[in-house]
């Protein structure tokens, strides 16, 4: 497998050395394949928003390395901030970093970081505006005008625009109702496909994983659980339930037909695929449906 | 991180000091500040630094908080302490004297009495404040040691409750200073090079969101208390309300005698002399 990023026995505590004391990260090995997107689940807590922190370097593990392309992130630790240009990070609601006058400055601030001239940063924000679905003619409002998913594209749209290797996404789709967060990850796949990024994006929503990535990682108090191909990790659905984690509806439906002595076989994460293995299961017992 | 930050942070727990009435701390502090400035001599020192040692002790707090708690203003007590060593002209002969820098035996017992009551002005206040006391228990003492002035007319209320939400806030604040420096960081932004006027100018992608998200948030928490009613203190009751314990006379008692004790050292040495006096006047006539 050719991975863009790695991550080796990495731990990382929190407040370390007070009475609040907690362990993140312990000795986590993972490693992310180069053009997928790579879903990262678990469960609040699981240490997955901190792994993403020390992706791009806004932290240092306590001990391991972070590979990226097969280099260590931390071997120069003052040209971090390269590798955060490399390593896109999109935060938690990321709508409240905006601050410019204009949605179009606010999307050229990384690339204005990067040196970049106010052409090729013209430029930069175009495309970045048109991986995230965003009108042209917002370009000249003030960010603080847009509404809430219009912001949470902008902001995304904001780390687009420095080209990262790997673009990392917590949660890009939390609060949004099914439209906005079809809008913000439908446009993800043209990313990948015609910039050859990779894409890592955190969620808890498995339903979106089993729509848009191509790996999953699941993590479970703070380490990996289990790691693979969505129909790798979906197939295991009882596994995922017994962590707390919850399996899209309709595996959960495929599961509990197994309980009950129908077994059905092909992809049983999508609505289509369950829809597909029923019609094959039902189809031999009675041709009529 | 930002977030290390001890001072002000209230530890739960439950020691005498956390079962005080907040009315009875805040009297307490306010006798402890005024021994603090009143003491000038190392006995008075030495016994105020006893009775620091002796709270941290019965609250049961580690010494590790605490130091922490000091670390923020240990360059502001040295700075003050070597301007105090350097500045200060005394009586006698200089202790040293090297070209313009003249140092006197005053000075460096001045520095070191100001930063003996800078870091027991500070432990001793958060002892029976921030770190034993919760903000909201805090509040409600104050309200109540203030109430006697609603009959002039001050919002005392409105006051405390402002004070209560502003500290509920603090940490949120933090938290989210970091949050919105991290997502910068991400998109590039440099905090820690360049000259005044670039780290000034680098200051705006983090201001700019903490301001509008803490507008936004203050107008959700107003809607948020309209839809429970919040009308002021009117007609509002207590959940737990405050009673004066007889524990609280004793401390409050105690820390009188200490005020007092430190008073006295004022004039310590004066009586000696004076009953030396005394006391050669009578052998003298003896």
């Amino acid at each position: 497998m050719d991975s863009v990023l790695e991550v080796r026995n990495v731990s990382y505590l929190y407040s370390k050395g007070t009475p609040f004391e907690r362990v993140a990260l312990d000795d986590v090995t993972v490693s992310f394949e180069r053009g997928k997107i790579t879903g990262l689940i678990g469960h609040t807590g699981s240490g997955k928003s901190t792994l993403v922190g020390l992706l791009n370097g806004l932290n240092k593990p306590l001990s391991g390395s972070i590979l990226l392309n097969g280099i260590d992130i931390w071997q120069k630790p003052k040209e971090i901030a390269k590798i955060r240009y490399k390593v896109g990070l999109v935060m938690q609601y990321p709508e409240y970093q905006l601050f410019d006058e204009t949605v179009e400055r606010d999307i050229g601030f990384g690339p204005r970081n990067q040196g970049l001239s106010d052409e090729e940063v013209g430029l930069r924000v175009k495309e970045a505006i048109r991986y995230t679905g965003i009108d042209a003619d917002l370009l000249s409002k003030s960010p603080f005008e847009l509404s809430g998913g219009q912001k949470r594209r902008v902001a995304i749209a904001g780390i687009v625009a420095m080209q990262p290797d790997v673009l990392v996404l917590d949660e890009p789709a939390a609060g949004l109702d099914p439209k906005g967060r079809r809008e913000i990850l439908g446009h993800l796949k043209d990313f990948v496909s015609e910039r050859g990024a990779s894409v890592i994006l955190v969620s808890h929503s498995m339903e979106d994983m089993a729509m848009y990535c191509d790996n999953v990682v699941v993590m479970n108090e703070g380490k990996i659980h289990s790691n693979g191909t969505v129909s790798e990790i979906f197939s295991r659905a009882d596994e995922l339930i017994s962590i707390g984690l919850d399996v899209p509806s309709v595996a959960r439906i495929a599961e509990k037909l197994k309980s009950r002595g129908i077994t059905l076989d092909g992809e049983l994460y999508t609505v289509d695929g369950v829809k597909a293995a029923i019609r094959k299961y039902i189809g031999g017992a009675n041709n009529d449906l | 991180m930002i977030s290390d930050i001890t001072l002000g942070q209230f530890f739960p727990g439950n020691s005498p000091l956390h079962r005080l009435d907040p009315r009875c701390k805040i009297i307490l502090s306010v006798l402890f500040i005024v021994a603090i400035f009143i003491a000038d001599t190392p006995i008075a020192f030495a016994f105020l630094f006893l009775v620091t040692l002796f709270l941290i002790i019965i609250s049961r707090i580690s010494a590790k908080v605490i130091f922490k708690g000091i670390k923020p203003i240990i360059f502001v007590v040295v700075f003050t302490s070597l301007l105090n060593v350097f500045l200060t002209v005394g009586k006698g002969a200089p202790l040293v004297e090297f070209y313009f820098i003249k140092i006197y035996t005053e000075g460096i017992v001045r520095a070191i009495f100001m930063s003996l009551r800078v870091i027991l002005l500070i432990i001793g206040t958060s002892m029976f404040l921030t770190y034993t006391t919760s903000p909201i228990t805090l509040t409600d003492g104050i309200e109540s040691l203030l109430s006697p002035l609603k009959v002039i007319k001050l919002p005392v209320h409105a006051f405390a409750m402002m004070m209560s939400i502003a500290l509920r806030f603090i940490p949120t604040l933090v938290e989210e200073t970091e949050k919105i420096m991290n997502a910068q960081k991400s998109r590039g932004a440099d905090f820690s090079s360049g000259g005044i006027i670039k780290r000034a100018k680098a200051l705006i992608p983090i201001l700019v969101p903490l301001f509008v998200s803490s507008f936004k948030r203050a107008d959700e928490l107003a809607v948020a208390m309209e839809c429970r009613c919040y009308r002021g203190d009117i007609n509002r009751t207590k959940l737990v309300k405050l009673e004066y314990k007889i524990r609280d006379f004793i401390w409050i008692f105690v820390f009188a005698l200490i005020l007092s004790a430190t008073i006295l050292t004022k004039f310590l040495p004066d009586m000696i002399t004076r009953a030396s006096e005394v006391l050669d006047i009578l052998f003298y006539h003896i």
